[in-house]
């Protein structure tokens, strides 16, 4: 299987460890343990991954991050329990979707007639350590790690470069994107949780260069690009003039350029030229390209622009997008978060679910037209569900009585493309949408998917900046999404 | 389930049987078999209901835990067979870790004949491990593909010898240099060198292999030796067919030691001087004397000592930098500047040495940051569990963490002020596992725990400066060789174990012992280390050099840090970038700390945030944001362009063609230009129709090229 080469000797869990995961792993390919090893083996001679071949591994050439902060209420959107009591079932009603037998929230009529197209998961859970705020959560989440692993007080620590990186810096890393685009990005505006802002969201111990391209701006109006821009008095003549006298000098030093030679430098200048002379990446940001038609059918919000301009980024050769919910988890449904302890059903019904429907409904529409979700796998997720009980504290938090609090134990997920079940749903909840009943995926599960369908084995030693080794992620890619 | 009986007819006669005892016969089986293991009864919450120490680090543990755990139902005295210690592993009753000992096996047998016996524990003065012996002590294979068995001997505390390889764990550092099989036979795999890492029940020992280079051909040519880092990394050169390069010309030298010493390019001016009188050693001399190098590392310390408003707030984030400046401009013995931090009292105003305490308050981070810094020992994994790989234990950690336990820390009278003091009452460190006070007690050296009365951190740090002290001068030793050569003889530099051996012993002895002989004298160990060839030595390889990179047969490019990055910029382009929060002509390398010019050019550099004491939090690669930086990003394109800037001044000054085109070289590669590169410069000047535009195209080229962003 991959092995990021390094030191080996060093880890706090000791040698064999890995090995015998690895073999633990192998169980869910359907393997036997000497198949596994002959398989290893055969991997290890020829430098190509054991999971080559695997269902659903590497089918994705990009992924498309929808990041629901705040924590969607899951029963009120995905996982209606109609049966349940008023006190759990709320306001709502469930309307038929077009999978078969699977209903979701009266509010999401769109979404309804584009479930065919999608995975449904209604069994997400995971039970945190300690307090469940969302910082803790989106970090977990995003990195596959719980904040306690980097700080002692845990999940208000503002970023820091010890941190996990996430997932996007990882995939930036590992999978560089060919030509001249961007390898991640991320929109319209940080992960937030009062005054700790992008927790979960950086490179951490990857360093700066892995960071996302971050695009914090409403792409509902205008988008300004100064450093893609080719600046005014460099016009492009003089920017290839400027490259070739770079060229000559560094030719002129042919000690340097091959004592550098593994660096890679050339590459990177040969990248930031074509980024900013072709245009291409500032193209991906031009929303004017599109036709009102289609901009009307995401929708004229920061939400639906956002995924449009997703979209294009995808289809420019980015290789994660990470699309954030444009309202902070601050407690307050009036501004559209859906951090719904205040009030639940009034914000769903008139501000959240008309965005979230009509912008992710026309994104699966509009992808699957186009034939990007043949390679391209989107997730659409928050950090956790609400409690399925209104009006209890369950973080600690205050809620109104018509509000829920968080809840990680059980919630949903939208995932799409590159060969995954469409019109499928995965998983399913217990009676009251409190916990799974069958099929849990934990958030690491989903990222280990991930990792796995972008050809990244999930099964990876990285190493922190420390030098330590440490999983990529702990988890399992969910392989049943491809049945 | 497989009926018992079966197993039965497979046990053999007991009688017969040497004596075995669980610390000597049994708990190596129970390593070996795996037992112990992370994944297996060694996890933190065991398995399945048994718990075992992780790979056996705790003995006594195991035993009582087989012994008493389950009601004692583990053993069968009389019928050995049947005892669940025998009828698990052998999976005659279900066991969820599969197949783990054949019945009938010499390690069933020890097992099967130590139950017949009454499960002795042994005695640990006896049974226990004096030490292990590797045979052969080093290896030399002639080439790849060769192998060589290799054998593990313990010997026992009452003088009794045997052989252990089998049950040894043996693993390879650099499985792709030389690897080792199951049954310890080692195979070199590609020219190089790596080291065999022995563990046998808490014993550690280490085999240095050495894949030789089998061409023919070899003839060792001689280079000037400066002092006697030369002959010691010539002696291993000449050992492994590695050709060193000679000594780097002038010119990059020049630029190589400008930028190690002082974070800053040489002037043109300075170009000149040096290259019309190429005296190396007096200009480092000359170096070492300039406040630049104060600020150069100033800036170090402060990175290692987490300076930062996060943790200190403005005002002491500016008194611990002075602090800091102090103490390197007057060249303080590293012992009494360690010693200052370590036993600091007092207001952080009138000692800002105390500041020491402020970025890790409590008394294990500041453990841990304190035996990284100054002993390059990690003690952090052995928080939870043994150190794996080294001897360190649990016990240990919070031996050392209870030197720091009476530090106190409250707040001073103005704001921004604390003042640490000594605690009186509690500050007991307790074990985690059974709640015990534990006492401090040195990690080497005294056996003895400090007595009662004893001030704590004025102890340690007599103890941690000590000449006896075999981590101090050496991990110093080696984080200074890093500095210079790009990587640590011992690397990483803070990760010192018998696991991560030098790649040079004889030379960070030798530097070890100088350093010592020197009183710890900074600018000594510096001024040695810069005057070697090693570190004047060139880039170039040849046939024999041009795979090794952990031997310093060659120098090794080094992107500029951050800092030295911008201040190489300002430096080339004669315009400097605007801070608010510091004074106008602050360079990056006297900034206070990272947050001056925070999410700027400078984080995007790798500037470390300070947040642990570790180097490699800075980071010095290359990436795509920062060449789109450097291609188009508006910093750099302003200064090229400044008013004030150099190409402007020139271009009033009406500097020539020639003049203009030496002055950017000099300003950015710290050379003139080739004949012929001149040549190109005035074709370029004179195409276009603006000649300051031109000149401004040649300057941006320069910055851009890996000659300027690279220390060579």
């Amino acid at each position: 299987m991959l092995r990021i080469p390094g030191r080996i000797t060093k880890t706090c869990e000791g040698l064999s460890r890995r090995d015998l995961m690895r073999v633990g792993g192998a169980s869910l390919l359907g393997l036997n343990l000497p198949q596994f090893l002959q398989w290893k083996a055969q991997a290890a001679e020829t430098g190509v991954s054991a999971l080559k071949g695997a269902k659903g591994f590497d089918t994705a050439k990009s992924v498309l991050m929808v990041f629901l902060q705040g924590g969607p209420s899951h029963v009120d959107i995905w996982d209606p329990k109609p049966d349940a009591p008023l006190n759990i079932r709320g306001e709502f009603k469930s309307i038929k979707t077009k999978i078969p037998g699977t209903h979701i929230g009266e509010h999401m009529p769109m979404m309804a007639d584009q479930l065919d197209k999608c995975t449904l998961i209604r069994s997400m859970s995971y039970t945190p350590n300690g307090l469940f705020n969302h910082t803790a959560a989106i970090y977990q989440m995003l990195t596959g790690y719980p904040p306690d692993k980097v700080s002692p007080s845990g999940q208000l620590e503002p970023p820091s470069p010890a941190d996990f990186p996430t997932a996007g810096s990882h995939i930036a890393k590992r999978k560089p994107p060919v030509g001249p685009v961007l390898p991640f990005v991320e929109l319209p505006r940080p992960l937030q949780e009062s005054g700790v802002i992008g927790k979960g969201g950086a490179a951490g111990f990857l360093g700066k260069a892995y960071d996302p391209y971050r695009l914090y701006q409403d792409p509902n109006k205008p988008i300004q690009l100064d450093d893609l821009t080719l600046r005014k008095e460099i016009p492009p003549q003089r920017l290839k003039d400027r490259f070739e006298l770079l060229k000559g000098i560094n030719g002129s030093m042919p000690d340097l350029e091959k004592a550098l030679d593994s660096y890679a430098i050339d590459e990177y200048y040969g990248k930031a030229y074509d980024l900013v002379l072709s245009g291409k990446a500032r193209d991906a940001f031009d929303l004017e390209k599109e036709s009102e038609k289609t901009r009307d059918r995401y929708g004229r919000t920061t939400f639906g622009q956002g995924l449009l301009l997703s979209r294009r980024l995808i289809e420019s050769g980015t290789r994660f997008v990470q699309m954030n919910w444009p309202a902070v988890a601050n407690g307050n449904a009036e501004v559209d978060s859906w951090d719904t302890h205040a009030a639940n059903f009034g914000p769903l019904k008139n501000l959240h679910c008309p965005v979230l429907d009509r912008s992710l409904s026309a994104l699966l529409e509009d992808m699957s037209q186009r034939g990007l979700l043949k390679d391209t796998l989107v997730v659409a997720v928050g950090e956790f569900g609400r409690s399925p009980r209104i009006g209890v504290s369950t973080s600690g938090n205050a809620n109104a009585p018509d509000g829920r609090d968080h809840w990680p134990y059980c919630y949903s997920a939208i995932v799409a493309g590159c060969g995954i079940g469409a019109g499928q749903q995965y998983g399913e909840s217990d009676q009251t949408a409190s916990s799974p009943k069958d099929k849990p995926v934990h958030p690491n599960d989903l990222l280990a998917t991930v990792y796995y369908a972008l050809g990244i084995d999930p099964d990876t030693t990285i190493y922190n900046h420390l030098n330590q080794p440490r999983e990529l992620v702990k988890g399992k890619p969910v392989t049943g999404l491809w049945a | 389930m497989k009926p018992l009986h079966l197993l039965l007819c497979l046990a053999l006669p007991a009688a017969a049987a040497d004596s075995v005892t669980f610390l000597r016969d049994v708990a190596p089986i129970l390593n070996k078999v795996g037992c112990t293991s992370g994944p297996c009864h060694g996890a933190a919450k065991g398995k399945n209901g048994f718990k075992l120490s992780l790979r056996g680090y705790d003995p006594e543990f195991n035993y009582q835990a087989l012994l008493y755990d389950l009601g004692g139902r583990r053993f069968n005295r009389a019928d050995p067979a049947q005892s669940l210690m025998l009828a698990k592993p052998t999976q005659a009753v279900p066991h969820g870790g599969g197949l783990r000992l054949e019945p009938g096996s010499a390690y069933y047998q020890t097992i099967f004949n130590w139950i017949a016996q009454g499960v002795p524990y042994g005695a640990p003065t006896k049974d226990g491990i004096a030490s292990i012996e590797m045979q052969p002590a080093s290896l030399e294979l002639a080439k790849p593909e060769e192998s060589q068995q290799i054998k593990v001997v313990a010997h026992f505390l009452d003088g009794a010898v045997r052989d252990v390889t089998k049950e040894a764990v043996i693993a390879s550092n650099i499985p792709d240099v030389a690897d080792v099989s199951n049954d310890a036979v080692v195979k070199g795999l590609r020219i190089g060198e790596a080291t065999m890492l022995v563990r046998y029940e808490g014993k550690f020992g280490t085999i240095p292999v050495t894949v030789l280079n089998p061409k023919p051909g070899f003839a060792w040519k001689s280079l000037p030796q400066n002092n006697y880092i030369d002959q010691f990394i010539d002696a291993k050169l000449k050992r492994l067919k590695i050709q060193p390069t000679a000594a780097a010309d002038d010119a990059t030298f020049l630029r190589r030691v400008t930028e190690d010493l002082t974070g800053q390019a040489p002037t043109p001016a300075e170009v000149k001087a040096f290259l019309a009188s190429p005296n190396r050693p007096a200009l480092i001399d000359n170096l070492l004397a300039r406040k630049t190098y104060v600020d150069h590392f100033t800036l170090k310390w402060g990175d290692l000592l987490q300076n930062s408003r996060k943790f200190l707030g403005d005002k002491a984030t500016w008194e611990f930098r002075e602090w800091l400046r102090d103490s390197v401009a007057s060249n303080k013995r590293y012992d009494q500047f360690v010693r200052e931090l370590l036993t600091a009292r007092g207001s952080t105003t009138d000692n800002p040495a105390a500041n020491y305490y402020r970025a890790t308050r409590d008394p294990k981070p500041t453990m841990e940051k304190t035996t990284q810094l100054f002993l390059g020992v990690r003690m952090v994994c052995t928080q939870c569990h043994d150190h794996p790989f080294e001897r360190w234990t649990q016990n240990q950690y919070y031996e050392m963490t209870s030197f720091f336990s009476t530090v106190g820390i409250r707040p001073g009278f103005e704001s921004g002020e604390e003042i640490l003091f000594d605690k009186r009452d509690d500050y007991d460190i307790r074990h985690p596992k059974d709640d015990r006070v534990m006492k401090p007690k040195f990690l080497v050296g005294s056996a003895t725990p400090l007595p009662d009365d004893a001030n704590r951190r004025q102890a340690f740090a007599e103890w941690i400066t000590a000449k006896e002290n075999p981590f101090f001068a050496k991990s110093m030793a080696n984080r200074m060789w890093s500095y210079f050569l790009g990587k640590g003889i011992i690397d990483p530099v803070d990760d010192i174990r018998a696991s991560n051996p030098p790649t040079n012993e004889a030379l960070l002895e030798a530097l070890t012992k100088d350093f010592k002989d020197h009183d710890y004298d900074m600018k000594h160990l510096i001024r040695t280390i810069v005057n070697s060839r090693a570190y004047q030595a060139g880039i170039q390889v040849n046939e024999w050099s041009a795979t090794d990179n952990i031997n310093f047969s060659h120098a090794i490019p080094r992107r500029l840090n951050a800092e030295q990055l911008m201040d190489a910029l300002t430096q080339a382009t004669g315009v400097r970038p605007d801070f608010p929060e510091v004074p106008e002509d602050t360079r990056a390398e006297e900034f206070p700390d990272p947050h001056v010019g925070k999410d700027g050019f400078l984080d995007l550099f790798g500037r470390p945030q300070r947040e642990t004491p570790a180097e490699g939090e800075r980071k010095t690669d290359l990436s795509l944001p920062q060449a789109l930086n450097l291609v188009n990003g508006k910093s750099i394109s302003d200064s090229i362009g400044g008013p004030n800037g150099r190409i402007a001044k020139a271009m009033i000054a009406g500097a020539t063609d020639k003049a203009l085109i030496e002055e950017l070289y000099m300003a950015t590669l710290s050379r003139v230009p080739t004949p012929g590169e001149l040549d190109k410069g005035i074709t370029y000047l004179r195409a276009g129709d603006s000649r300051a535009a031109r000149a401004q195209d040649l300057l941006w080229a320069l910055v851009n090229s890996k000659a300027f962003l690279y220390n060579r």
